[in-house]
């Protein structure tokens, strides 16, 4: 950038007097980039702090050196702010002093995921994903060593062939049984091994005006509003005259192509509309969709069946050709949006009047749950007619979506609201006749509106202190479900001290969830036993694990074991 | 003569300057590490191997300089190109939040600047005065006040308490008529403008104020204030000649502000849930829409630049004490 000079007009200082408008036109230059600078610049030295405190933590500390303060990584919500005050405060008791740090999510994605600086320690959150419902996300993404790369979820850098190979084989067991043993054996390694702790599952809160609707059911990690489960809005009945549904909403869609974008908000609004092969029912089991069934033929090949008279929202039949489009659509152009679909499936061939069989590229247990379940039918005489001059028909805009689901689309104002009709044709319609969801980026406005009467449902997270003051409103019904979705503290094992077991045992009894659960989200959630999976989901929870009791006693008592000392200020001092 | 060499002067600065603007917004917002594909990876959306395809196919994998090149391309060709957060044109993106932005802003700008300027011109006549050191103090309390706070607070007693007004949005969301008057165009609009330009103004026009204020002041004493005052013209008369002498600095002023309301206000946009270019910017560089993000700010700092071209250009018709040498 430079400086223009000599380009203000010439003024005669003995005839025109005024110094405010000599200040004004040098300053003009500098104020048109501030506004680029106002958010760039604190970006870019937050990126310099976290440099500096991982090459800090980098400097290894000595045996018989006293502990280098830890360095924290934090996204800046306030729970987590609040999260790292306790625990600087509880683990001072260790003598463990922490450097805290906190950006805002998308520094933490990008130092922290893709370019896997974890200092010491970070924490994060995961929501209740459908597809997280599956163990397979909170084991192997997370977990395996394979993951443990530029971009991927294991940025702790855990390994350990052992827990890598029952992740592997819980992947492959298509047997029911033997899976849920794997997937527990797996998780009791995880905590054994502690390369993280896990904290709670936050409770889901959203609320409701009961004098105008009921039906609300509520889903596990997808509360009674969330659009992840697209069960949970089939039953809402109108008590008024008035049959369509307002709620509220932080987020907005950004595109009507389902194959554009995996976000999660955005997938799952559109698979409203574009049904899905299955999906979860209201004890998050998977039930069949837009198929009437499916059949697992072996380990690689699965048959799937399309409900019979199924209809598009323009009144096209659904057919076998329009399932195998689909797939072959998906696997020629390999959007990344369907990167599980690709990942998954070798071939689909039709096997009969209403049957396609899949042959997959490798046993996969999770495959009719997390690929059927995000997959979708898609209408054949549509998207083999789309423009051909796109670099790939993920950027089709796609402004009138037609596919088979339970809701057609009505109207997208972007940035003000998305509104619905119900498709009666859908084998099980909807009570109401149609829903809209409002975009209301501040949370107060949204209570605002739901205590006005304005909006009828409140569908993002609310905390317990304007839960009780809506729950004051006689016409308003509080609803707390639970999630399978974490919080978690990640620690980076490449690092000491905690890169000691013994260590990382220590902060695990150094930790108490309840307590924290209950300061932060006034114990609305489920306290972890250190498992990746929530206690709630009892197929895949394991009953043998315990977790770490909460005590500085046994903390210490694990630190001493290991040799750990410490000095005459009482900071932990490495073992020597 | 002196004119037109000064206005081409200005003109080939102006463009220089545009030109320059564009290569920095380039540079600028690819600096901020990670890329368009980046967040998804972190909720856990996309896997590290997705990923790498989107980039590819996203063009993300080339160089700085070769997605300048590719950039520089479209923008003569009069493409600003796609986004990549709504993988729609950028100007489909940008144009009905600009629409939004301006219907919210170009209120407060015109109603702060004219209150600034009625209220500043009064308040510097009577300088010296306790009405002027009062008047003074009440205009910067609002100033000083976080827009939000004023926002929050104005809507807990006129919409939330008072009901008078809609809680926020630009229009009635769940639009069901039940009185007639709800059928005249713009009335919906209109009612909820009130809050959020009472509360834009309030907050923006402390600035043209003060400016008039100073300026008056020192115009007021002038030798052909003296001059008019000896000839006997009315205060009205007074009051007008000095506005017209005083005003230029907000002439100014009044360029920025216009191009700081193309950017929207971001704050007001959050509390008063207005879909505007402030939400759409912030939004566009925490998901790294690199073209969003260089369209919007280049736009905002463009009528910036260019109105205060203009401004340059009508200052010696407006001031005649001016020469351009």
């Amino acid at each position: 950038m430079t400086t223009p000079t000599g380009n203000s007009a010439v003024v005669d200082p003995d005839r025109f007097g005024d110094p405010t408008l000599e200040l004004v036109l040098s300053r003009r230059q500098v104020l048109a980039f501030l506004g680029a600078f106002g958010v760039v610049v604190p970006t870019a030295s937050l990126i310099t702090a976290i440099d500096g405190s991982v090459s800090k933590a980098h400097a290894q500390a000595a045996p018989g050196q006293p502990v280098p303060r830890l360095a924290v990584y934090t996204p800046n919500w306030p729970d987590m702010v609040e999260l790292w005050r306790q625990l600087s405060k509880d683990w001072t008791a260790l003598g463990i002093d922490l450097d805290v740090q906190q950006g805002t999510l998308d520094t933490f994605v990008s130092q922290i995921v893709a370019e896997q600086k974890l200092p010491h320690l970070g924490s994060m959150s995961w929501g209740g994903a459908p597809d997280r419902l599956d163990p397979d996300y909170f084991i192997s993404e997370m977990f395996h060593s394979r993951r443990a790369l530029k971009g991927g979820l294991n940025f702790g850098f855990y390994k350990n062939e052992s827990f890598d190979k029952l992740a592997d084989d819980q992947r492959q067991a298509m047997d029911l049984s033997e899976r849920q043993s794997l997937v527990r054996r797996a998780q009791e390694v995880v905590v054994e091994d502690s390369p993280s702790l896990i904290l709670y599952h936050r409770d889901i809160i959203h609320a409701y005006n009961k004098k105008r609707f009921k039906g609300m059911k509520p889903i596990l990690g997808n509360g009674i509003g969330f659009p992840y489960m697209p069960l949970a809005y089939m039953d809402i009945e109108a008590l008024t005259p008035r049959k369509v549904l307002r709620l509220t909403s932080i987020y907005d869609i950004a595109s009507l192509n389902p194959f554009q974008t995996p976000e999660i908000y955005n997938s799952t609004t559109l698979r409203l509309i574009y049904a899905t092969f299955v999906t979860r029912d209201e004890k998050a089991e998977v039930m069949p969709w837009a198929l009437h069934s499916w059949n697992v033929v072996d380990k690689t090949t699965v048959d799937i069946t399309l409900k019979p008279d199924t209809k598009f929202h323009d009144g096209k039949p659904a057919t076998v050709e329009d399932v195998k489009f689909t797939f072959d659509f998906i696997l020629k152009h390999k959007f990344p949006a369907m990167g599980r679909v690709t990942d998954a499936v070798e071939s689909a061939s039709i096997a009969g009047d209403n049957t396609v069989r899949l042959k997959l590229k490798q046993p996969s247990a999770p495959f009719v749950a997390n690929v059927l379940g995000y997959a979708f039918l898609a209408p054949k005489h549509i998207w083999e007619n789309i423009p051909a001059n796109l670099a790939t028909p993920a950027d089709w805009p796609n402004d009138n979506p037609i596919g088979s689901g339970p809701w057609k689309l009505m109207e997208w104002r972007k940035g003000e609201y998305i509104q619905f009709a119900a498709n009666k044709d859908f084998y099980m319609p909807a009570k109401l006749d149609g829903f809209i969801a409002a975009v209301v980026p501040q949370m107060e406005s949204m209570v605002g509106m739901l205590e006005r009467g304005d909006s009828d449902m409140l569908a993002w997270n609310l905390d317990m202190t304007l839960g009780a003051r809506i729950s004051q409103n006689p016409d308003l019904e509080v609803v707390r479900t639970p999630t399978h979705g974490q919080h978690e503290v990640r620690l980076n094992l490449t690092m000491p001290p905690c890169n000691n077991v013994a260590f990382r045992h220590a902060l695990q009894h150094a930790t108490d969830r309840k307590k924290i659960l209950d300061i932060i989200f006034s114990g609305a959630g489920v306290v972890s036993h250190g498992a990746p999976i929530t206690p709630a989901l009892e197929a895949w929870a394991s009953p043998n694990i315990k977790g770490y009791e909460p005590s500085i006693d046994k903390a210490r008592a694990s630190l001493s074991s290991a040799g750990f000392t410490w000095n005459a200020q009482g900071k932990l001092v490495m073992p020597s | 003569m002196g004119f037109l060499s000064y206005a081409g002067r200005r003109a080939v600065h102006t463009a220089v300057t545009l030109v320059l603007l564009l290569v920095f917004m380039f540079v600028l917002f690819r600096l901020i590490p990670g890329d368009p594909t980046t967040l998804l990876l972190g909720t856990g959306e996309l896997t590290p191997e997705a990923q790498q395809r989107l980039r590819a196919q996203w063009g993300l994998d080339q160089s700085m300089l070769e997605q300048f090149i590719t950039y520089g391309r479209n923008l003569l060709s009069g493409e600003l190109g796609l986004s990549f957060y709504y993988r729609r044109p950028v100007t489909e993106v940008i144009a009905p939040m600009l629409v939004n932005t301006l219907m919210l802003m170009l209120p407060v700008v015109v109603l702060a600047i004219g209150l600034g300027i009625a209220i500043g011109t009064w308040l510097g006549w009577r300088r010296g005065e306790r009405v002027e050191e009062l008047g003074a103090v009440l205009v910067l309390v609002p100033r000083a006040l976080p827009v939000f706070w004023t926002g929050i607070v104005f809507l807990s007693l006129f919409a939330y308490k008072l009901q008078w007004f809609p809680i926020g949005g630009i229009r009635e969301t769940f639009f069901y008529p039940e009185s007639w008057y709800q059928f005249i165009p713009y009335y919906d609009v209109l009612r909820h403008l009130v809050l959020p330009v009472a509360t834009g103004v309030l907050a923006s026009m402390a600035d043209p104020l003060m400016i008039m204020r100073t300026s008056l002041i020192e115009v007021r004493d002038e030798e052909f204030m003296v001059l008019a005052r000896a000839r006997g013209l009315s205060t009205r008369s007074l009051q007008r000649l000095a506005r017209r002498s005083a005003f230029l600095p907000v002439l100014t002023y009044s360029a920025i502000m216009v191009g700081f309301a193309f950017g929207g206000q971001v704050l007001l946009e959050v509390v008063f849930t207005w879909p505007g270019m402030g939400r759409l910017m912030v939004n566009s560089v925490t998901q790294r829409d690199y073209p969003v993000a260089q369209a919007a700010f280049f736009l905002m700092a463009a009528v910036v630049i260019v109105l205060n071209f203009a401004v340059d250009l009508v200052y010696g018709w407006l001031d005649p004490r001016i020469r351009y040498e």
